[in-house]
């Protein structure tokens, strides 16, 4: 007997998923090719290699899309960012400060390279240096974001097995039902509501964090509403993942046969279901930093945090196109760079090649 | 009475197991006694698997079970499923479940022992289900092991747990001859441990080799049952003598052979997977008007590829396929209608080659409306007679094909390729993973069209001998070489290379098994 | 059972929002002076918003956009996905494959609201641009998913049985892969509008795609924000509207197909 694998595939033609590409953005990705193939050293390698290929086509693609935009203007560029200002010496000050003079794919080699040295070029309406904005604005950010993400791991995987645990019953209806609800809901509506409600009628959470600058941490008061906001989308969507993931492994055969073979219940759940329902949560975890990164920049736009999104939204509102450039790329190559990781580690959880990718 | 169940180490007394007022076996006895081999025989459906699992204590969902089932002092049964990759963790090492199984045996150790007694026992487990390079095994993944593996670690499993009856549920389906001895004598070395064995299978061959006691099931009930040596010398219930007529296979067709220039020629064939990878060489091979030919070997051994070259559906490969002397384009695309309705191919799995959205008829009468350009009138109602002959009746014809059967799709794929009145019909295993009474049923179609359908021939694609006997010459394929091709009784009866004779000694072994 | 509830459920929380966005704009009746900003009462059921217009009469033209450019953005969506997944699906060609799908991988990577902030910075899309903008952001995705159902569709041995019948390449993609891979497109499309809903309304809420005094419940909430411990109403109405019209739209498609699925 040769390699036949999981009986059910037709012979010769036995379809094996292969390393796809991205992080599956809901679902995890599935991509079938014609031989059966067995995942060894090589192929592992290549899988490595073809994800760090495409994370470095991404990370350039997403460099020259956000330059390519800039060129997409109509017209003068310096004439259309000066917009509704169209004075001769700020129209002259813009095509100074962004050397629109020169040939585009000078200007791009120059923004890039100088980008490698962590130099985003500066801005437009204040002349201040871009890498300056980043750096000011980076705290609030990342604490909104680590403090997410710290509590979305435990919260979503908890759920969810909780959930899976008692599936069918009470707990996980009321689990299932709530997380499917809340799961749509966007952050600015749900954020004034709980503002509205929880800030304003019972007073018990302050509003917005107006008046605590980059100093959060020692107002954990004001983190509660933003952080809860932030974690109500991923939650959801980790919870029902892990959910489901759980569910079917624990409806397996080899979950029934670990039963059978007398091995304890919360054994079979945790050491036998619970890395089956594992790649695909990973994934999905890769998918919540888009997420994360929309949430926080309407969080921060709701509670008035002076974070990266405020700044970016400060950047578009008044055309600063070199700020807003410099943060695009950095959220860019950061959801390139945390997606890439996620699929890494979700192939290393899934011994199978390919199921995760 | 009181003998034998004393001797009895697992009992089953008057079990009925009933789903949504169904009853899925009724009224079953069964006893099974250490180091013997208890066999189910029947067809699907016959409530074998309900039985085997009930010695597990386990029913399907929703089931109303009544009667008794005694179990060794309510002690373990081991369970080798059919397909063993079912109960591998996918996500995990060989080891987990292993270790797991090994843990409670050796709690009453200290702490510090226990880790390396509980791995000595694993590895003593593996190297009973002859597994003998254990340790690089447990680290491994399930996809990472062969079918073969994957079933003697499922095995070992039960081994370690110290089962002392398990029950192996059709172990050598779709299993070629050679891996069909193995799994014989793997499970005869289980009973000669002094392990009560229930083996529900439908294949009577293999019964024959391993089983003491059999039971004939059919429609949930045991029509019959006793000693192996008795049921097949003196078998008193009609069904069993049916079930082991269908055994005997066709006489090799005995027409003479018809020179004259072959339908259907290989040259020179070379096929390749991936571009690099050679999978076969036919350097040469001949099918002449109305002739039946069979191409037999094991499992990877390249012989569907061989069919799929013929067919057009691999094209990635070298050398010529003649059609009445013209080369064929390798690429089903770039043959035209006439071509296609030439050469048609019948697939391993009807279910899959089915559109499931549309019924059958519709589905079948399309090769005549596209390949011969009649209307869908005269098409519909010649997919009818066809089907009918095949014995298909309008009723089912007119159902989709998720509520026929794998053999009744079966003879409705024949019909479909039948329909482009093909020169040439290439059947893949299409008997492979259909019981013993299906499987004689569709060859009996198959042996039928080779006599009435003119000069039709057939290619017959299989690692099955008992099918091959079908065909009047027979070419075996090794490793993608075709190491020996000649007439089938010589074949049969005088095999020259060693793969061939080593095929027929074990087909021949596990015929006469227990006969002897 | 629980199905069919949850069915219903989802169909009237999502019923009131869908009735005012699409009905609303016809019950509105003409502009009335304007009031002082943030007052409650005074002849206006929910009080005025920050510049005096009467918020009932906002909260009824203000669903129109929201519903209908997310049905656009999906419906664009899928024109451009389909078409994709299943010539990439069906070719043997690898390198029309990679063509086709290695594009929208690299698109993947870019977060979708930031993409969309991105080109607002530079140009000044309206509801059309949005559309078209949202469409443009599920492209990659909904196409991905598509292909991976058509894929599995593609490489059963019912298209070859079909190649061998000589059935043309029209109907071996459209009647039978396209067919297989419908239930994967409905379960997706369910998703997906909610994706859109969530993606078109914050995008609004951000200031992209309208006008900053539009009629439109996301710029409602954000535009009346700074009354909202004098008025809430102009807040909370349209904020609620936008939560039953995401979270109607998700229960009722997945009770929808949880009924198909029992029923299969």
């Amino acid at each position: 007997m040769t390699t036949q694998l999981g009986g059910s595939a037709a012979k010769g033609r036995g379809a094996v998923s292969k390393c796809g590409s991205a992080a599956g953005r809901d679902q995890p990705r599935r991509r079938s090719t014609r031989k059966t193939a067995y995942r060894d050293t090589a192929s592992g390698r290549s899988f490595v290699a073809r994800r760090l290929l495409l994370g470095g086509a991404q990370t350039l693609a997403v460099v020259l899309l956000v330059f390519a935009l800039t060129e997409a203007l109509p017209g003068d560029a310096a004439v259309a960012l000066a917009g509704d200002q169209p004075d001769p010496a700020r129209i002259a000050a813009i095509r100074e400060a962004m050397d629109l003079d020169r040939p585009a794919p000078e200007r791009l080699a120059d923004w890039a390279a100088g980008m490698l040295h962590g130099d985003f070029g500066t801005s437009l309406t204040s002349g201040r240096p871009v890498t300056q904005y980043i750096t000011d604005a980076f705290g609030p950010t990342l604490l909104l974001a680590a403090l997410t993400l710290a509590l979305l791991v435990p919260l979503g995987f908890g759920l969810g097995v909780l959930a899976a645990r008692h599936e069918g019953r009470l707990v996980d209806r009321l689990v299932s039902s709530v997380t499917l609800a809340v799961y749509a809901v966007p952050e600015f509506a749900l954020g004034v509501l709980l503002v509205t409600v929880l800030a304003l009628k019972l007073a018990w959470l302050p509003p917005t964090a107006v008046g605590y600058g980059t100093e959060l941490l020692g107002h954990p008061a004001a983190l509660v509403l933003p952080v809860l906001v932030l974690l109500a989308r991923p939650v959801c969507s980790l919870s029902r993942l892990v959910r489901a993931g759980m569910v079917d492994a624990l409806a397996s055969p080899y979950a029934a046969h670990a039963r059978r073979y007398g091995v304890p219940g919360a054994r079979v759940r945790y050491a036998h279901a619970l890395p089956n329902a594992l790649a695909p949560a990973v994934q999905q975890l890769a998918r919540t930093v888009d997420w994360l990164l929309c949430g926080v920049i309407v969080v921060e736009a709701l509670f008035v945090i002076p974070g990266l999104g405020t700044v970016l939204l400060n950047a578009v509102a008044e055309r600063d196109v070199p700020v807003v450039q410099g943060l695009a790329v950095v959220f860019g190559v950061l959801t390139v760079l945390l997606n890439l990781g996620a699929d890494l580690v979700a192939y290393r959880l899934t011994p199978r090649a390919g199921v995760a990718a | 009475m009181s003998r034998a169940t004393q001797a009895a180490v697992a009992e089953i007394r008057d079990l009925r197991v009933e789903v949504d007022g169904r009853a899925l076996v009724d009224g079953v006895h069964l006893r099974v006694h250490p180091g013997k081999v208890t066999a189910l025989v029947g067809a699907s459906g016959s409530g074998k698997t309900t039985t085997g699992l009930a010695l597990l204590g386990e029913y399907p969902a929703g089931a109303q079970v009544t009667g008794e089932v005694r179990r060794p002092g309510d002690g373990p049964v081991g369970y080798v499923p059919q397909h063993p990759a079912a109960v591998l963790n996918p996500a995990r090492r060989v080891s987990a479940l292993l270790d797991d199984i090994a843990r409670p045996q050796v709690r009453h150790l200290p702490r510090a022992e226990r880790r390396e007694a509980a791995r000595a026992l694993v590895l003593r487990a593996l190297e009973d289900a002859q597994l003998p390079d254990g340790e690089v095994l447990l680290s491994r993944y399930p996809h990472q092991l062969s079918g073969g593996q994957q079933q003697r670690v499922v095995l070992a499993q039960a081994l370690l747990l110290g089962a002392r009856v398990i029950v192996a549920d059709e172990p050598t389906t779709g299993q070629d001859a050679l891996t069909k001895s193995r799994i014989v004598e793997q499970l005869a070395a289980v009973a000669a441990r002094g392990i009560a064995v229930v083996l529900l299978s439908h294949d009577l061959d293999v019964v024959r080799a391993l089983a003491d006691e059999v039971l004939v099931m059919r429609e949930g009930r045991v029509v019959e049952s006793g000693p192996v040596e008795r049921l097949w010398t003196t078998p008193r219930h009609e069904w069993t003598r049916r079930l082991l007529d269908d055994q005997r296979a066709a006489p090799p067709d005995a027409t003479a052979a018809e020179a004259g220039r072959p339908v259907l020629e290989v040259r020179d064939l070379t096929a390749v997977h991936d571009r690099r990878t050679v999978v076969l060489r036919a350097p040469h091979l001949a099918l002449h008007p109305g002739e039946c030919v069979a191409v037999v070997g094991r499992s990877g051994s390249g012989k569907t590829t061989l069919a799929r070259c013929l067919a057009g559906l691999h094209s990635d490969h070298d050398g010529d396929i003649l059609l009445d002397g013209t080369p064929l384009a390798r690429s089903l695309r770039r043959r035209d209608r006439s071509q296609l309705a030439a050469v048609q191919y019948v697939f391993q799995d009807a279910r899959a080659a089915f559109d499931e959205h549309r019924p059958v008829l519709r589905q079948v009468a399309r090769t005549a409306v596209r390949l011969r350009g009649i209307d869908e009138r005269a098409a519909t109602a010649e997919a009818s007679t066809t089907l009918h002959r095949l014995g298909l009746s309008e009723r089912l014809a007119h159902r989709r094909p998720g509520e026929l059967s794998g053999g009744e799709l079966q003879r409705a794929a024949l019909a479909r390729a039948l329909l482009a009145r093909p020169r040439v019909l290439i059947c893949d295993e299409v008997t492979s993973g259909l019981d013993t009474v299906t499987r004689r049923g569709i060859l009996d179609v198959l042996s039928g069209l080779v006599g009435e359908e003119g000069d039709l021939s057939l290619v017959l694609v299989t690692h099955d001998l008992d099918t091959a006997r079908l065909a009047r010459r027979v070419a075996v394929l090794d490793a993608g070489e075709i190491v020996e091709q000649g007439p089938t009784r010589q074949i049969l009866t005088a095999p020259q290379h060693p793969f061939t004779i080593a095929l027929m000694r074990t087909t021949e072994r596990l015929e006469t098994g227990t006969r002897l | 059972m629980t199905a069919y509830r949850r069915f219903a459920l989802g169909l009237t929380v999502v019923a009131v929002p869908l009735v005012l966005a699409l009905l609303g704009p016809l019950f509105a009746g003409d502009a009335g002076p304007r009031a002082v900003s943030f007052t409650l009462g005074g002849g206006h059921w929910l009080g005025t918003d920050f510049v005096g217009r009467d918020v009932w009469r906002q909260v009824l033209l203000g669903g129109r956009t929201v519903v209908l450019t997310a049905l656009a953005a999906t419906a664009l969506a899928y024109l451009v996905a389909v078409p994709v997944a299943l010539v990439s699906a069906l070719t043997r060609l690898r390198r029309l494959e990679e063509l086709l799908m290695r594009p929208l991988d690299v698109l993947l990577a870019v977060p979708s609201l930031l993409l969309i902030l991105l080109v607002a910075s530079v140009f000044s899309p309206g509801a059309a641009g949005l559309a078209l903008l949202v469409a443009l952001v599920n492209v990659p995705d909904a196409a991905r998913i598509v292909r991976a159902a058509a894929g599995e569709a593609a490489a059963r041995p019912a298209v070859e049985a079909l190649r061998m019948q000589g059935e043309t390449w029209w109907r071996i993609a459209v009647g039978y892969v396209g067919r297989s891979a419908l239930r994967t497109l409905a379960a997706d499309a369910g998703i997906r509008l909610t994706g859109v809903l969530y993606l078109v309304s914050t995008a609004a809420f951000l200031g992209v795609g309208v006008a900053p005094d539009a009629a439109d419940w996301a710029v409602m909430v954000d535009r009346n924000r700074t009354g909202l411990l004098v008025q809430p109403w102009a807040v909370v109405v349209p904020a609620l509207l936008i939560v039953a019209l995401t979270t109607g739209t998700n229960l009722l498609f997945d009770a929808a197909l949880e009924k198909k699925g029992r029923r299969r």
